[in-house]
């Protein structure tokens, strides 16, 4: 558990020493969301309408285009190698990693959005079930997008190849996040929403270091 | 079938579609299967060849 | 040249079956379409356009079922290594994939007449859809990585990944639409689906799945063909 721990220590102290991979999620983050209304209009009730799927969107997107770093620079520089052979079970190995990300990228942003909502108009009753929906819904996110990640960690030109594979798991997420943050809803919806959401966090939390740890072994061997 | 009926043409594309689409499926892949076997036949009679 | 073992057996079952296979395959879609387009009664409602049923419904039937085989298969593989498993996951998926889009686009030449758009967020067709997407990545897995048994391992984990994410798929999207209430529900020929209606969907599934399995068999020699010349060529190298 402390060897978790530490590894999950050691992925966010490189990410913030490379200030890449937050940066740029958060860069893209706000691209989205000051792009939106431009491109809308000034219709601004339209915009307050369709604010907490913008905002659902933008995270989703910003994640899963950093979701590369989870993997990659292990994979490049011989470490992910060394880590199969370490204590630590891969499985776990590719859990902390995951985590790492959540606790660097996807959790910042999904605090951030809300906050950030009112330059896309949303109403202020809706921050704080779109926090608290995205703060549940970014682990999936994160795990999610960590399975797309490990299977393409070998390719070159893996981009487009993420996107295809995690946007199927990322649907649901969505969904259910989506329906969860609605700000005028009955409270038994936002509820079993945040359920079915945490439901999903927690089945990722199984399949993705199993998933993830499989397909890394495949480029490893 | 009423061919004068509403919409028609929507069916009769649909029936084509398909048609063509499995169509296409069938041949490349008979066709691939037929061109993968010989290639192997060929191979393998020119290494026994070799062999012997 | 252990690989050998099993696919020589595999073979020669599949030389005996298969133009049965196909012989049965064309009987049933003689049938059935002889039932879809002649026996089967107009729709009281759609009229005519509900003969695109009889390609759209089993069209979809098999985008479905082929993926199942496509993850059991996967699960056979990354369980008991059998070598045949991975060639069936890789040789069914670009079959299921053209099923699935017959299902997209026939659904789509139903949709336009009878709800007026080419395309909705619906139900079945946003599960639908994903089931593409996962298609289409797992053929493109196959193809961006060069080194077979790679390839395979990590085709495996696709595969069960995805058939894991359709039954969450087709939940989270009924949910989302109960909450919206879409515009029209789909309703076929009535509230039941009569006998003389029936019969032919039948039939035609069944062809579909006839045919399936003749393409299946088929590609999956030609696989084994391929394979095989990839091992003699490999050997000559270590021959030379």
């Amino acid at each position: 558990m402390k060897l978790i721990l530490a590894l999950i220590k050691r992925d966010l102290t490189l990410s913030m020493r490379q200030g890449g991979g937050v940066g740029t999620a958060l860069g893209f983050f706000l691209t989205v969301v000051v792009l939106l209304p431009i491109g809308i209009g000034p219709d601004q009730a339209l915009l307050a309408r369709i604010a907490p799927g913008a905002l659902w969107i933008a995270l989703l997107l910003s994640v899963l285009l950093s979701a590369d770093r989870i993997f990659q620079q292990d994979y490049e520089d011989g470490s992910l190698d060394i880590m199969t052979m370490g204590p630590v079970p891969f499985e776990m190995v590719a859990l902390a990693k995951a985590v790492a990300h959540w606790l660097s990228t996807s959790l910042p942003l999904a605090i951030a959005a809300p906050i950030l909502g009112f330059l896309v108009n949303l109403e202020p009753s809706a921050i704080l079930p779109l926090a608290v929906a995205m703060v549940v819904g970014s682990i999936a996110l994160s795990l999610l997008a960590a399975i797309g990640a490990a299977v393409t960690v070998g390719l070159r030109r893996g981009g487009l190849l993420v996107s295809i594979l995690v946007l199927p798991l990322y649907v649901p997420v969505l969904i259910f996040g989506l329906s969860a943050s609605q700000p005028g809803a009955a409270p038994g919806l936002t509820t079993a929403s945040l359920l079915i959401l945490g439901a999903i966090a927690l089945v990722s939390l199984v399949v993705s270091p199993l998933a993830s740890a499989a397909a890394l072994r495949s480029y490893l061997t | 079938m009423d061919f004068s009926a509403n919409h028609i043409g929507f069916v009769i594309a649909s029936y084509a579609l398909s048609f063509v689409c499995l169509a296409v499926l069938v041949l490349t892949t008979l066709g691939r299967d037929r061109k993968l076997r010989a290639e192997a036949e060929r191979l393998d009679t020119q290494r026994k060849k070799a062999r012997s | 040249m252990q690989f050998l073992a099993n696919p020589t057996r595999f073979l020669k079952i599949a030389n005996a079956v298969l133009p049965y296979v196909w012989a049965i395959t064309i009987a049933l879609f003689a049938v059935g379409l002889y039932g879809a387009l002649v026996t089967a009664p107009p729709d009281y409602q759609q009229g005519e356009t509900v003969r695109i049923m009889y390609v759209h419904v089993p069209a979809a039937w098999m985008a479905l079922f082929v993926y199942t085989v496509m993850a059991l298969a996967s699960a056979v593989a990354a369980i008991f290594r059998h070598p045949l498993a991975d060639v069936a996951a890789k040789t069914a998926a670009p079959i299921g994939a053209v099923f699935c889009f017959l299902s997209l686009a026939t659904g789509s030449l139903w949709g336009k007449p009878m709800w007026g758009a080419w395309w909705v967020w619906d139900a079945r067709l946003t599960s639908m859809f994903v089931l593409m997407l996962l298609y289409i990545g797992y053929m493109a897995i196959w193809a961006a990585i060069e080194e077979p048994h790679r390839a395979a391992m990590v085709a495996r984990v696709v595969a069960l990944v995805g058939f894991i994410n359709i039954p969450i798929v087709k939940f989270s999207v009924d949910w989302w639409n109960s909450l919206h209430q879409p515009a029209s529900v789909f309703r076929m020929g009535g509230p039941t689906i009569a006998g003389p209606m029936l019969w032919p969907l039948l039939v035609m599934g069944l062809a579909y799945t006839f045919l399936f399995l003749a393409l299946h068999l088929t590609a999956m020699r030609a696989e084994i063909a391929a394979r095989k010349i990839r091992q003699i060529q490999i050997a000559e190298i270590g021959d030379r």
